[in-house]
């Protein structure tokens, strides 16, 4: 049993866990390092990253290459807390551009989550993608406002311009579209957004006009 | 800005406010452009560059002020520019206008009449806001000061009184009588069930645990509803200060900001918040001396309806997925992480330091009986002035839809007005009397909500809007339970069969075992209001079902599957315009030759609809297509006048 | 651990505090029908076929009873023509997906309840999967290997059980999955993907 302050929030407690480097604080839940001195390092917990078994002492580091340490980069950040997974992810989600399975596979191993819940996550959500995207991201809304002034219609223009269908890539790579349930601009149905300009008030020539914009 | 000093008393406050209103010259002249999510979309940030650059050319940068400040209800007016001390309000700006208006009105004082807000029904020009019809009939607590301070400067905010109720609470108040006051004004909660706030504060208060969590709900999930996004980005401070008054009421240290990932600029403005807010003190250890400590962090959603349900919500925030549980136990006695949990949305936090400083009194004369205060709505859809509107409990339908919405667009019927989001229902024209207010809107079959109020008229199927959201919301469930998922994909195939012509008498039978089971059974919320949008419309609009079932007929022409488009030979002009905008070359014509549509290749997309400037198309259900003209009639010329 | 009485059906049953109604029921040996429920693993409510209604506050609800904590004096009723109809219906739509083909324990409790499993079925173009979605296979994987070779993705309609191939080689052939399965989904004993691997659904493929 080890007495633990939180530096973050003063909270005071005592740890009776297993970990040895970090506890989490119970009230803000910020990672709480543990005085090398206070816990005898009993053996290894079976750790899953192969590299790790090579480490024998913090002299020497392991270098991490690759989706690994870009991967780690995000995990040290989050401090390597299991409740900062959609955070992490969408993080990596928005530097990668997508999520490969080689990167949830490294989440899983780095957080120390079962493999089955990071897939579960990424793919229960919307804004997450397994597969890679076009340099643009087109997004059309289909809220109820939008909706009442004709967003199909805009939807089917985008499609038969493009030659795409939803949640498609154009072979050239340069366009992927969406439909997104509200973006919160519904006086201005309906709505299109291209990465991240938002374009209201839309009537059919104006889609021609504003994807030549970023061909 | 000099250095900042933490505020270490309630005197420091005080001071603080005293030195900004004394250092802010009444007579100062600023510029203030609205920066919100809708005029950006407009190009408010090509107008504030604009106005940068004139400025300078024209040696007044030192002279007058530009300021960024949010929205001020007038959505579809963008981007609005407002000039102090005058208080002149100009709508419409583009980058080119911004040379004369600073000619001519900063310097010249000239007011420029192009510019002045144009009502959209009646046409005519209003100088000043208190005339704007849609204006005056509104009562703006929650959202007055969205379009005058900059939502990313602290010092804007504390110069309106900003925090004063958080002083007032710490310094004069203890937790049970902050409770106790919050009782008194009858406060129900702002996010769609309308549960009396102060029982969830005590529940979670009186919980027997010493960690406790407070959670603001930004997952605004509802289509067509984008209140809690403007209060978020225009005024986050008014949230953090009924946040951090919740907090010392219930006893928490900890909070949570739970921004959905479609909301950017509200998760930036409020981190932005929170950060200003540690730096002066108002957040984190010993705040303004006072012994309490309180801390915040921003948590991003990832793209799902179905975390904006209490229990989902919190475990999205465990990093999981948003699964919604059974609220056997009540997530304010076992919440996030097994802790008890207060959970509230954007509105009723934002109206709490109100409550405090203007007393429970004040509140509870405003509003009805059953539900005090004023409700803020997204008036949407068919509408002349669309936008955010806050009125107080208890006005009419009609008169939020007629006399602040400006009636129906194009000057067209009105049918139906959606309110509740996708547990809500549709309410018909003979109920347009009924005062707002969350138990009488239950009595009609449909709910407030949110505050989503999408206004239909006469071209919208009401058998293709309860499609939508059947499918809206077969999209978003979680897929946990039976009921729900399954039920709704009966659903979802049963209506598109009928808006297909395929449907059936007793498809309408069937529907109703699945919406009992559905109702009784679901495990969650979403689950057991998902057939409210389909009952109101089967309850009101009967007709329009028959029709589609017995006669393959679409009243309101929107159904493809049920309509064609005719050109009329009397009226075409032959001016190849729907020619040319035909995705699939169905149009037949030539420049002196009348047009007629070939029906097998038509997909009926609605385009030559759009384009004809004549009015010659028109659009048949259900009855027989007249045959096509002779080839090479040639077009009646109508005699301009 | 305090005692408390509740009256499952016109009669008085003892049961502890921190019980469900589903677990004092079946100690006084009250039949109440489920599907996603295991003595072993943590109650899930996913089927919700095992919804009694309770009176409580003047008010009657139907509750999962897998997941409803006991109280001192809760009135339960566990058979009703409601109740039946409900569940009835419930089997029905759980063959939407499942198709009409169940073996097992659905097919016994379709029979109980005279559930037309075809009902549904007409109205919807999908092939049947022959799986509801209870999660017993993924449940009891967890808790034997941790880190499991069979999961959950997508949700709502999409929501399915896939294999990650990679984790295969965790699988202890301890043939639990195809010993809970209610449906007869899992028909082979032996750690071969059971279901199709997450890289093909993902594409398309499946």
């Amino acid at each position: 049993m080890v007495e633990l302050a939180c530096q973050h929030c003063n909270y005071k407690w005592d740890y009776q866990g297993e970990n040895e480097y970090y506890a989490t604080c119970p009230r803000c839940r910020y990672k709480v390092r543990i005085p090398e001195d206070k816990v005898p390092r009993v053996g290894r917990k079976k750790l899953s990253l192969e590299s790790k078994k090579k480490t024998l002492t913090e002299k020497r580091p392991v270098k991490l290459r690759g989706i690994a340490a870009i991967v780690n980069k995000v995990v040290q950040e989050a401090q390597y807390d299991k409740g900062m997974l959609i955070q992490i992810l969408l993080k990596l989600q928005r530097s990668f551009g997508w999520l490969p399975k080689e990167m949830l596979t490294e989440i899983s191993k780095q957080l120390e989550i079962p493999l089955s819940q990071v897939y579960h996550v990424a793919t229960f959500y919307k804004a997450f993608s397994l597969a890679p995207r076009g340099r643009h991201l087109i997004r059309v809304c289909m809220g109820t406002s939008c909706k009442v002034r004709g967003s199909h219609t805009i939807l089917e223009r985008v499609q038969n311009h493009l030659s795409i269908d939803k949640d498609g890539t154009t072979l050239d790579g340069k366009f992927s579209l969406e439909t997104v349930n509200c973006v919160g601009c519904c006086a201005l149905g309906p709505v299109m957004t291209v990465d991240d300009d938002y374009h209201g008030n839309l009537k059919l020539p104006d889609v021609d006009r504003i994807l030549s914009k970023y061909r | 800005m000099e250095k900042i000093k933490r505020l270490s008393s309630r005197k420091d406050l005080e001071k603080l406010r005293q030195e900004i209103k004394n250092n802010r010259d009444p007579r100062q002249r600023i510029v203030s452009v609205s920066v919100s999510t809708c005029c950006v979309a407009l190009g408010a940030l090509k107008v504030v560059e604009a106005f940068k650059t004139e400025l300078e050319k024209q040696g007044l940068k030192d002279k007058v002020r530009l300021k960024d400040t949010g929205c001020s209800g007038f959505c579809e007016q963008g981007p609005a520019v407002t000039i102090y001390p005058e208080e002149i309000f100009y709508f419409k700006v583009k980058p080119e206008d911004v040379p004369e208006i600073v000619t001519k009105t900063i310097k010249g004082k000239q007011i420029l009449e192009k510019f002045l807000y144009r009502d959209p029904a009646t046409g005519k020009r209003s100088r000043k806001l208190q005339d704007i019809p849609s204006y005056k009939h509104q009562l703006r607590l929650l959202t007055e000061n969205s379009g005058k301070i900059d939502p990313r400067n602290i010092e804007d905010y504390i110069a309106v009184d900003g925090y004063s109720a958080l002083e007032k609470t710490l310094f004069e108040m203890s937790p049970d009588q902050v409770v106790k006051e919050v009782k008194k004004a009858n406060l129900r909660g702002r996010g769609g069930g309308g549960f009396p706030t102060w029982i969830k504060w005590e529940t979670t208060r009186n919980a027997e645990d010493e960690i406790k969590y407070v959670i603001v709900n930004c997952d605004e999930g509802d289509p067509g509803a984008f209140m809690d996004r403007s209060l978020m980005e225009d005024n986050p401070h008014s949230v953090l200060e009924g946040l951090i008054i919740g907090a010392y009421a219930i006893g928490a240290h900890q909070g949570y900001v739970y921004v959905r990932e479609e909301y950017p600029i509200a998760a930036e403005n409020i981190s932005i918040a929170i950060k200003q807010a540690e730096e002066f003190g108002l957040l984190g250890d010993d705040i303004m001396g006072s012994g309490f400590s309180f801390r915040v962090k921003v948590h991003r959603g990832a793209g799902a309806f179905v975390s904006g349900e209490s229990s989902a919500l919190m475990t999205a925030i465990e990093g999981k997925i948003g699964e919604p549980r059974p609220k056997y136990v009540h997530t304010a006695v076992k919440g996030l992480w097994g802790k008890p949990s207060c959970l509230n949305n954007v509105k009723t936090w934002a109206t709490v330091p109100l409550i405090v400083l203007k007393g429970a009194e004040w509140f509870k004369s405003i509003g009805t009986e059953g539900s005090s205060g004023t409700a803020i709505f997204s008036l949407v859809g068919k509408v002349n002035s669309t936008g955010l509107v806050e009125v107080p409990m208890g006005t009419t339908l009609g008169d939020l839809i007629f006399k602040i919405g400006g009636g129906i667009r194009g000057g067209k019927r009105f049918k139906a007005v959606q309110t509740g989001g996708p547990s809500g229902g549709f309410i018909p024209e003979k109920h347009l009397d009924l005062p707002v207010d969350f138990d009488e809107l239950n009595k009609v079959g449909s709910m407030m909500g949110s505050g989503g109020m999408v206004v239909m008229d006469e071209d919208t199927c009401m058998v293709d809007a309860a499609r939508y959201f059947v499918d809206f919301l077969l999209e978003e469930s979680c897929g946990k339970c039976i009921p729900c998922r399954e039920g709704l994909q009966v659903l979802s195939n049963t209506i598109k069969d009928i808006c297909e012509g395929k449907g059936k008498d007793e498809d309408t039978l069937g529907i109703q075992d699945i919406v009992t089971t559905m109702e009784e059974a679901s495990l969650c919320a979403l689950g057991k209001t998902a057939a409210n949008p389909v009952l109101t419309s089967l309850k009101y609009f009967k007709d329009e079902w028959d029709d589609h079932i017995r006669n393959k007929r679409c009243t309101a022409k929107a159904c493809r599957a049920l309509i064609k488009y005719y050109i009329d030979p009397q009226k075409c002009q032959a001016c190849m315009l729907c020619l040319k905008e035909c995705p699939v070359a169905a149009i037949e014509g030539g420049k002196d030759q009348v047009h007629s549509i070939e029906q097998e290749k038509c997909t009926k997309c609605g385009a030559c609809y759009e384009a004809c400037k004549f009015d010659a198309i028109r659009k048949l259900s259900a009855e027989p297509v007249p045959p096509p003209p002779p080839k090479g009639m040639k077009p009646i010329r109508k005699r301009k006048n | 651990m305090k005692n408390l009485t509740l009256r499952i059906d016109d009669k008085d049953i003892p049961a502890n505090e921190g019980m469900t109604i589903l677990e004092a029921a079946k100690n006084a040996k009250i039949e109440i029908p489920t599907l996603c429920h295991n003595d072993e693993l943590e109650p899930y409510g996913a089927c919700r076929i095992c919804s009694v209604e309770i009176e409580r506050k003047g008010r009657t609800q139907l509750v999962a009873s897998c997941c409803y904590p006991v109280e001192d004096g809760l009135k339960v009723k566990t058979r009703s023509h409601k109740i039946d109809k409900i569940r009835k219906t419930i089997i029905e739509l759980a063959a939407v997906s499942a198709g009409i083909d169940v073996t097992g324990r659905m097919r016994e409790l379709a029979s109980e309840y005279n559930a037309d499993l075809s009902r549904f079925r007409s109205k919807v173009k999908t092939d049947p999967t022959k799986c509801i979605l209870c999660g017993l296979c993924v449940r009891r994987c967890i808790e034997a290997t941790w880190d499991t070779a069979i999961g959950f993705i997508g949700r709502g309609v999409t929501r399915k059980i896939a294999t990650f191939p990679e984790k295969v080689s965790v699988c202890t052939n301890c043939n639990h999955c195809y010993s809970v399965c209610p449906t007869g989904r899992i028909s082979s004993i032996g750690a071969d993907p059971k279901f199709p691997e997450v890289d093909d659904i993902l594409a398309g493929r499946e």
